[in-house]
């Protein structure tokens, strides 16, 4: 009766097991080419340090950036780095989802947005999250 | 013992039912469209409408926003709300450019939030300038009192929130003068 029980309960957990996706877009007449200072501003519910692991790898693409917790650069800057981290539990805490947006140092208007989601059985580290969503938006 | 082991086989069915109950569909244009209201200015001219950044959905998955389906409710919005004289395919006075920059939705819950920001900018065909530029932000929370199955509440969560936004589009639109 326990092993019924047991593949009941896998049911759901085969179906949560989806597909990794990665998508991005950037709106029309876009182009990131040509931003070179970027400012991560960190999500005011992050105490992970997800600002820190982006501003990272912007740096390590070759652009200036900087993070910090106003929403807003105190600097000028080319665009301003967005961001939304999705956690789920499986044995462990791990990285569901990270939507990433590029919005213009000006307007704030968004420029592109780069997503990635990775169920518990593909999942990848934070940073590892973090290099997928950028290198998914800036190739 | 027994009693509770049948109990228990019960109980994960259950589980089992409300968390794979039903497949995603995606949103629907109709539930999107924006209630009319009213227009300060109303422009003669024609307007053309261009939606990127919506996604497919993938029915193993989550409800989502495509493009067309977007482009379907901002066409029919402003045609009710009567701010331009007709929405063309392509070619017309003004080319209205919308961007589905960002749609947060959330993984699971009973009331569902999902909020949304929106980059429009408004053309004029003619003299090639951008007439009006606005990243709209808006949210729709559904409740279980609106639909008890997860994926219809997301759904309606989504549908919400295009509504609101194309609705605070035009009202911004409709106070130009063009």
């Amino acid at each position: 009766m326990h092993r019924l029980i047991r593949a009941t309960l896998l049911i759901p957990l085969l179906l949560l097991a989806a597909c990794a996706t990665q998508t991005a877009s950037r709106a029309p007449d876009t182009d990131l080419s040509s931003l070179k200072t970027f400012y991560v501003a960190r999500l005011p519910a992050d105490h992970r340090g997800i600002q820190q692991l982006i501003s990272a790898r912007l740096q390590q693409l070759g652009y200036r950036s900087t993070w910090g917790d106003a929403q807003t650069s105190p600097s000028p800057v080319d665009a301003v780095i967005t961001y939304q981290d999705r956690w789920m539990w499986d044995i462990t805490m791990y990285m569901i989802r990270l939507d990433v947006q590029v919005r213009d140092g000006r307007t704030g208007a968004i420029l592109a947005y780069g997503e990635v989601t990775r169920p518990s059985l593909q999942r990848k580290s934070p940073q590892g999250m973090v290099d997928q969503t950028l290198g998914e938006l800036f190739k | 013992m027994k009693k509770q082991a049948r109990n228990g086989v019960v109980l994960a069915l259950v589980a089992a039912a409300a968390l794979t109950a039903g497949c995603a569909t995606p949103s629907k244009p109709d539930e999107m469209v924006a209630t009319p209201a009213t227009v300060v200015h109303r422009n003669s001219d024609s307007v053309s409408v261009a939606v990127s950044g919506g996604k497919e959905t993938n029915p193993m998955w989550t409800s989502q926003i495509s493009s067309d389906a977007f482009a379907e409710a901002l066409r029919d919005s402003i045609q009710k709300s009567g701010l331009f004289g007709s929405v063309t395919d392509g070619g017309g006075s003004y080319k209205l450019n919308a961007f589905l920059g960002k749609v947060d939705q959330p993984l699971f819950g009973l009331s569902m939030t999902v909020k949304m920001e929106v980059s429009y900018t408004l053309v004029d065909t003619r003299s090639g300038k951008t007439v009006w530029q606005k990243d709209i932000a808006s949210q729709y929370t559904a409740h279980p009192s609106d639909a008890f199955v997860a994926v219809k509440r997301l759904r309606l969560a989504n549908e919400g929130a295009a509504r609101a936004n194309i609705q605070q589009a035009i009202a911004e639109m409709s106070t130009l003068s063009l």
